[in-house]
């Protein structure tokens, strides 16, 4: 009886996915279609469709009802195993050669195809026994590698091939090497390394600072570090190193006060002598990144130590007092080495992040080259070298990659606080005096620079012309907002909302459910998740922009100047926040209740859908919340692939940075921050506790 | 649920690994049609392992699993039929105890009333009628053990599997619910095996036990026959206490006889599958009775070298010819100091020769 409804419902899978599969063929586009979807014209439409411009293609609905003859209920399970997995294999084969052989481009319709194939062939390694036979696991497998290997391995492996083709279209293996090796780019790679060791560096030690005095001291002041939590999520990366400018740059407010006082004509200089200071452009160069980046990513270094040093168990710092240690010993001896694991993550990830970091290099850089940048150059604008973008990204993913590879090998289980389950107790160990007054003033200071930073945001959208007119006016939200729907800021805003709006959901899913087969599920194939997801963690999202651009910008995946690529990046770019999210609720639920479910006859989908997803609901909502955030401030990888049609936000304020509109860009950021102010706060009162900042 | 219709369920040269490691290699074993089988063994020795093999959620690296007349190795846990009550019972915590028991009911698409009714009959059979509402973090150890077993029998499974059921339950409330188990697992009849660390809860709710070690099989048999003839010294020492000591064993004209440390101990006619020389034996340390005096040929003599005082009976570390023997004695015999020379009567009946150790 039982076996009777799991063979019904196999069989009415099978014929719902070949149904769908030949339906596509006859009604959608089995060709891309110049205009997209729903700019092209019926005639355009009706061309696309294969059984009318490409009889070849008939093969396809023919050999996909080859199915029907060949399933009957009562034959081997073996027997039908194999042959849904050969014909879904064969077919495919047939179809990607259709495609690749031609170069041409694929359209929905092949889409949809590819996808029902793909879908019964997870029946038939299902039937085969795979995964122990259940059809849902094993659909999301294949569509996880599917996906996996057309939207990760494959535009990185672009990559790869676009170095060794020359200009002129020739095979030249030895390209990357010349490239490498010209003039120059040692310079730019130097420039990196050195940046982000700095970077690493000093926020590992300003995070160190910080982390103490909000969970050592006993200062009111303490509390306010809980805007480390907010502030970076929801400011755009390259938005700090705008405020620089305000503040910094040329026609900065700090070079308006030296001039005043000491410029031509200035405060202390006589009339008719020439002044001892002028404007100057110091802050763009190393300097000016430097302080960008430490200052958007010191909250993330913060974060690590916090949770480690939270994690330490008081009594082992109690022990060290009573062995007469003085705080200062403690401090040293004990709380710092305990730490030593943490602070080497929060510098690895200081490294990392300032690396992959593309707005603020853009937006301060001026003369001082990092690879990020140079890759966006060598292929805006005019110059178009691929073979030289494509090998800094290597060079850029590669150092990226190592550092991850580092960082997850040997710091991941290397802790040396031991979670034990058992109650701490005991009370934390204060810091010293003299230290906590130090920090107090260095805290005060740091806070203030961080307030003046956002305050100058919001202003600079307000007056006129930052550093030379002063005068109040609403022109910039004026230009941006209230030009009707289809120019200013408003488009951009509703693509990246819109965009963001479908993204997060998709990325929160297929987080969970890449978090549910990696922890849960041990199958042939689990390797190729894992790495897929180590690419995902580690790729900086210029190389996937550049990479995208090189694989999606022709036959047969022709998806530059869509709207679809542009989710797809971003759900890409989101992922690690979905996947980190389904990992740590995940640990906190027992395998039993799942192996409990299982065994009350339910499959998988029952048991993701009715025990996990209802435990699982705050992490959902959080990871969506995240992601849409996320979304909504990415810059590195999608100022690559979005077009005029598609513009979004953060790519629309780059662009008035660079046509030298700050009052419009800073306009434009400041209502972004606040929208996502807004968001986060209501998320964080809907969730109850704060659980997006936990998984930062 | 009749008996007639229990299974008999069969692991055939099963093996299972992880990586390099070999959790259970080759291993064939039988668990009788309607009988609740034991499990014992140290831990990390394979127990779960085993257990998990036949529910179904470890899929085996070789071998096979029957069913009765089924092979079930294909099927996975979803279709073959079992039920399990894990040691953290595993309740659904944002389900309440109807919902968590009909769950699977649910899960076949029954009727909504047929579940209601399914749910109370289920309750009724483990006396928690009337908490059909409450949620597991609102229920006691005791009682969310219940349910978990509630759960596991709602769906009529072929075979029932535990996993330390008891163990997060205290000592006193183990002794009424290993009597509930097993009352309920005689009056369904299904095949039931049971997995515990306890040897007092496998010796009492057990129809056979089996002890396992690295593994492998020790031994399979009922408890008495454990208890009275176990197979190695391993099983000697895991169910109940056990001194293993060397003897040599003499065999002449048909008499056998022993040589325990020095002293001859004669057998008589009885009936020896060892083979002369060099043997181990088993000696129980209830076996013993301690007296002041004694013949120096037939009797054991040895020195107290710690006593404990336990209430009803005190316990002896004695030294002596054959090795330190650790033995139990009613307290009303008296008590012996420390250094003090006794004589260890026992029926020599009661030593166990432990078979030849296997290749
Ligand atoms: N998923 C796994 N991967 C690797 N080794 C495993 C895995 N599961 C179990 N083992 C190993 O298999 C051996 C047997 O484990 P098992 O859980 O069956 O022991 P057990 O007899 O149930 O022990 P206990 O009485 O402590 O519950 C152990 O050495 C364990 O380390
Ligand atoms: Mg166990």
């Amino acid at each position: 009886m039982q076996a009777l409804l799991g063979e019904r419902r196999f069989r009415v899978g099978i014929f719902s996915w070949l149904l769908i599969g030949v339906l596509s063929y006859l009604v959608l586009p089995w060709f891309g279609l110049e205009y997209g979807l729903f700019d092209s014209t019926m005639d355009e439409y009706w061309d696309a469709l294969g059984w009318r411009s490409h009889p070849l293609s008939l093969g396809i609905p023919i050999l996909l009802l080859l199915f029907i003859p060949f399933s009957r209920p009562g034959r081997s399970r073996k027997i039908e195993g194999r042959l849904l997995v050969v014909l879904a294999l064969a077919i495919t084969i047939v179809l990607a050669a259709d495609f690749i052989i031609p170069n041409r481009s694929m359209g929905l319709g092949s889409g949809v195809i590819l996808i029902s194939l793909a879908a019964l062939f997870s029946y038939g390694i299902a039937r085969l026994g795979f995964l122990q036979g259940d059809v849902f696991i094993s659909g999301a497998v294949t569509v996880i590698i599917l996906i996996i290997s057309v939207f990760v391995f494959y535009p990185v492996l672009q990559i790869f091939y676009k170095v060794i083709v020359a200009k002129d279209g020739s095979l030249d293996p030895f390209q990357f090497f010349d490239i490498v090796s010209s003039f120059g780019i040692g310079r730019v790679v130097l420039n990196t390394l050195y940046l982000a060791i700095s970077v690493g560096a000093a926020t590992t030690l300003l995070g160190l600072v910080f982390a103490l005095y909000s969970i050592r001291s006993t200062s009111p002041l303490r509390h306010l570090m809980r805007i480390f939590y907010i502030l970076p999520i929801i400011t755009p990366p390259f938005v700090v190193g705008m405020s620089l400018i305000l503040l910094f740059g040329r026609a900065g407010v700090l070079n308006d006060i030296l001039m005043y006082f000491f410029g031509s004509g200035g405060f202390f200089i006589p009339d008719g002598a020439a002044g001892i200071f002028e404007r100057s452009g110091y802050i763009y160069g190393f300097k000016g990144i430097f302080l960008a980046q430490v200052l958007s990513l010191t909250p993330v270094s913060y974060m690590v130590i916090v949770g480690m040093l939270s994690a330490i168990n008081p009594a082992m710092e109690e022990a060290s007092l009573t062995m007469r240690a003085s705080r200062w010993i403690t401090l040293k001896k004990v709380t710092l080495p305990l730490l030593a694991p943490g602070l080497a993550n929060a510098f690895l990830l200081g490294v990392i992040s300032s690396a992959a970091d593309f707005g603020n290099p853009l937006v301060l850089g001026g003369e001082y080259d990092v690879l990020s940048t140079e890759i966006y150059f060598s292929i805006a604008g005019a110059q178009l070298d691929f073979a030289k973008a494509a090998a800094l990204g290597i060079l850029l993913l590669v150092l990226s990659l190592t550092i991850f590879l580092i960082q997850k090998k040997y710091l991941s289980k290397k802790s040396f606080v031991t979670v034990t389950g058992i109650q701490t107790s005991g009370n934390v160990t204060p810091l010293p005096i003299r230290l906590q007054k130090f920090l107090t003033v260095f805290v005060c200071c740091w806070l203030a620079l961080i307030g003046i930073l956002y305050i100058s945001i919001f202003l600079g959208g307000f007056v006129r012309q930052w550093g030379a007119d002063y005068t109040l006016t609403l022109m910039h939200h004026k230009e941006l907002w209230s030009n009707g729907f289809s120019s200013g800021g408003w488009p951009s805003l509703t693509n990246s909302l819109m965009f963001s709006f479908i993204a997060a959901p998709l990325t929160a899913i297929f987080g969970i459910l890449i978090a549910y087969i990696l922890t849960r599920k041990k199958f042939a194939g689990h390797g190729v998740i894992d790495f897929g997801t180590v690419l995902i963690f580690a790729v900086p999202g210029t190389v996937i922009g550049i990479a995208y651009i090189m694989a999606f910008n022709t036959a047969p995946i022709e998806l530059t100047g869509t709207a679809i690529i542009l989710v797809i990046t971003m759900i890409i770019r989101a992922m690690p926040v979905g996947i980190r999210g389904g990992m740590s609720a995940l640990s906190q639920i027992s395998p039993s209740l799942e192996e409990a479910s299982l065994l009350q006859r339910a499959g998988s989908f029952k048991t993701l859908r009715s025990v996990l997803l209802p435990l699982l609901r705050s992490t959902i909502i959080s990871s969506t919340a995240y992601s849409f955030i996320r979304s909504m401030t990415t810059v590195s990888a999608v100022i690559f692939l979005a077009s005029a049609g598609t513009n979004v936000a953060t790519t629309y304020i780059l662009s008035r940075v660079e046509s030298g509109d700050n009052g419009v860009a800073v306009a434009y950021g400041s209502v972004l921050i606040l929208t996502m102010l807004v968001f986060t706060l209501l998320v964080q009162a809907v969730t109850g506790r704060s659980r997006i900042e936990k998984q930062m | 649920m009749s008996r007639n219709s229990s299974i008999k369920v069969t692991l055939k040269n099963i093996s299972k690994h992880f990586g390099s490691t070999r959790v259970i290699d080759n291993l064939d074993i039988e668990f009788k049609a309607g009988t609740l089988t034991t499990l014992l063994g140290p831990s990390g020795c394979g127990k779960t392992t085993l257990l998990r093999l036949v529910s179904g959620l470890e899929p085996p690296t070789g071998g096979e699993i029957w069913f009765g007349e089924q092979d079930v190795s294909d099927y996975s846990a979803t279709q073959r039929d079992v039920g399990m009550v894990f040691q953290s019972y595993a309740l659904f915590p944002h389900m309440n105890v109807e919902k968590n028991i009909g769950y699977g009911l649910g899960v076949l698409k029954e009727k909504k009333e047929k579940i209601r009714d399914a749910v109370t009959k289920v309750l009724q059979t483990v006396n928690l009628d009337g908490y059909q509402k409450r949620y597991p973090d609102e229920l006691s150890g005791g009682q969310q053990q219940r349910v978990a077993v509630a759960r596991a029998l709602v769906l009529e499974p072929k075979v029932l599997l535990f996993d330390e059921p008891l163990s997060n339950i205290d000592s006193k409330l183990r002794r009424s619910m290993r009597d509930d188990i097993r009352n309920l697992q005689q009056k369904t009849g299904i095949t039931s095996i049971y997995v515990t660390h306890d040897q007092a809860e496998a010796l009492s709710v057990s129809d056979e036990v089996v002890v396992m070690h690295n593994g492998a099989i020790e031994q399979q048999g009922t408890p008495r026959d454990l208890y009275r003839r176990p197979g190695s010294a391993f099983v000697a020492n895991f169910i109940g206490d056990s001194n293993v000591v060397d003897g040599v064993l003499e065999v002449e004209a048909g008499r056998s006889a022993i040589l325990l440390g020095g002293t001859r101990i004669d057998l008589g006619e009885r009936q020896i599958d060892n083979l002369p020389g060099k043997i181990q034996l088993s000696l129980r340390p209830e076996m013993f009775q301690l007296r002041e005096t004694g013949d120096r040929e037939r009797h054991v003599v040895g020195t107290v070298i710690h006593s404990a005082y336990l209430g009803a009976v005190t316990e002896y570390f004695i030294s002596t010819p054959m090795g330190d023997i650790f033995t139990t004695s009613p307290s009303s015999d008296g008590q012996y100091e420390k250094g003090k020379e006794v004589f260890l009567h026992f029926h020599p009946d009661q030593l166990i020769i432990l078979p030849p150790a296997r290749a």
